[in-house]
Formats: C-alpha cells, structure tokens, sequence
C-alpha cells in the first residue's frame, strides 16, 4: 500500500533558471527537427550531436549530476562517432532524393501530429498525483548499484553484446568477399562490339 | 514563470513526435535510426520529469536510473543500426531504405 504523505516538489522558480530551461528545450527540440529534415548529413550528424548535448544540459537542471555525466561523455560522443564514422567510412554526403511535400512527408507529419495530439489529450486530461511519499535518500551510484544491479548488468551485456555485434556485421568476412567481388566484377562488353579488329 | 512537469512532458512529447516524423517520412537509414534516438530520448526526458516533479519523485534516482537504461538501450540500437546501415550502403550504395520510394 502506498502512503502519500507531504507534496510534490515544487515547479523551478528561479527566473535564470526557468529562462535557461525553457531555452534549451526549445533549441532542443528545434535542433532535432533540423537534424531531421536538413539535406546535408553532415549537417544533420552536427544537429544530432547538439541535441544530445543539449539534452545533457537538461539532465544537469533536473537530474544527479551522474546522469548529465553519463550523458555527455557516453551517449552523446559514443552516438556522434558512430555516426560520424558511418559516414566516413560510407561517404555517405547525399542530397536528399525526396523532397519536401511529397507523399511519404505528409503521411510522416500527418503521423506525428496525431502522436503530438493524442500526447497533447493525455497530458491535458489525466490529473497527475499531488502527493508523493517519503523521499529516499541515496545518491545515483547507490541506487545503481543496489536497487538496479540486475538491469544494470543487463545493459552491459546488452552494450557489449551491441558492441561485438556491430562489429562482426561491419567486418562480415562474406560481405567483404562480395564487395571485393562486385569490384572486381567484369565489366560490360563495349559497345563496339567484340571479334577482330579490322584492319 | 516556472518550470515544471508540464513543461517538460510538452518538449518530450514534441522530441517523440518529430522522432515519429523521421521514422514514418524519411527513407534515409541513418536519419530514421536518429528519430528512433529522439524517441528515446524522449523517453529518458518523461522518466526524469516525472522523477524530479511528479509522483516518481519520492524515488528520484530510480526515474534516472531508467533514463540511464533507456540511453543505453538507445546507444545498443544505433550500433547495430549503424552497423546495418553500413551493410545497406555496400549492397546498394544508397541508405535509401525503400528503393521502389524513389
């Protein structure tokens, strides 16, 4: 049975740090649209990097500051390299083939509308809790390492697994020897034509 | 002027609907494997919302705690995803996922 006793903490109040909240949710949010629909990947890749840095500078507003740190180091540099090296090692700088307002962008903006609406209904309509229970205090790292040591070593297998995975399929001894092959492919007879050259 | 749960669930929702818009539009492996990131994110940002405002507040560190696995989880899917993508790209020399789209 769950006791609710006091009230719940209470909304940030403190002018420089609202005005610095609501500037990183708004860049964050912008930033991840254009990573979205920016045509150069390039451009999208450094988008993508703000906004994991800017969602790190949110967890230090309201989260442990092992989370920000976890955040920042990990997520953000691990998530901008591994893309980054995608693209390197793809060249993958396209143009986009799609334009804006073709089909597939209308179905995608008529679907996130609907998610953004029916969030929007869901958040409006439920009367969140007022009252919370005793707070437990623990640091980050002793929760982690006491309350969750079950998932946390779940995810580091599940990282490690992720690890060893990706790297196996990027160095497929089969795909490898199907790339060299498509290289070494022969090449189309000319047009010409083949047989004996005349003199 | 305040800051408080309401705020932040709007830019989750919003990072989760324009994480849905590259998922559902885009045709590009690598964009739709960043909306599936913001999705997430997303995630993360409700947890820790909920845990520094909302009813999960009276055990803070574990709304983090999920966001710290929802990160993890995210980073896990964009290393295969990647390594997918990079798979995608040698066969076809395109990240374009759906080829009759084009």
């Amino acid at each position: 049975m769950l006791l609710l006793t006091g009230t719940l903490p209470a909304p940030i109040s403190s002018a420089p740090l609202v005005i610095l909240i609501y500037v990183v949710l708004i860049l964050m949010v912008a930033s991840a649209l254009a990573s979205v629909l920016l045509r150069d990947m390039i451009y999208a890749l450094g988008t993508f990097a703000a906004t994991m840095l800017l969602v790190a500078l949110l967890y230090l507003t309201v989260a442990p500051l092992l989370l920000f740190t976890v955040q920042l180091l990990i997520f953000a540099v691990i998530s901008a390299v591994l893309v980054a090296g995608l693209l390197r090692m793809t060249v993958g700088f396209e143009r986009r083939a799609v334009g804006p307002f073709s089909q597939e962008w209308i179905v995608g903006g008529a679907v996130s509308a609907a998610i953004l609406a029916l969030l929007a209904v869901v958040l409006a309509a439920t009367s969140w809790p007022v009252h919370v229970c005793c707070s437990l205090v623990e640091d980050f790292a002793g929760t982690l390492t006491n309350g969750y040591v079950v998932a946390l070593a779940t995810i580091v297998i599940l990282l490690a697994c992720a690890a060893l995975g990706s790297g196996l399929l990027v160095a497929s001894p089969g795909l490898q020897r199907r790339q060299s092959r498509t290289r070494n492919a022969p090449t189309l007879p000319s047009p010409r034509g083949g047989g004996k050259r005349r003199r | 002027m305040t800051a408080g749960l309401d705020l932040f669930l709007i830019a989750s929702a919003a990072l989760l609907a324009v994480g849905g818009f590259a998922v559902v539009a885009r045709q590009n492996a690598v964009i739709t494997l960043l909306g599936a990131q913001f999705m997430l994110l997303a995630g993360g940002i409700a947890f820790v919302a909920f845990g520094r405002f909302g009813f999960g507040a009276q055990n803070r560190n574990g709304a983090a705690a999920m966001a710290l696995f929802a990160g993890a989880t995210a980073l896990a899917q964009l290393a295969i995803g990647l390594a997918m993508a990079a798979i995608l790209y040698r066969e076809h020399r395109s990240f374009v996922l759906d080829a009759d789209a084009e």
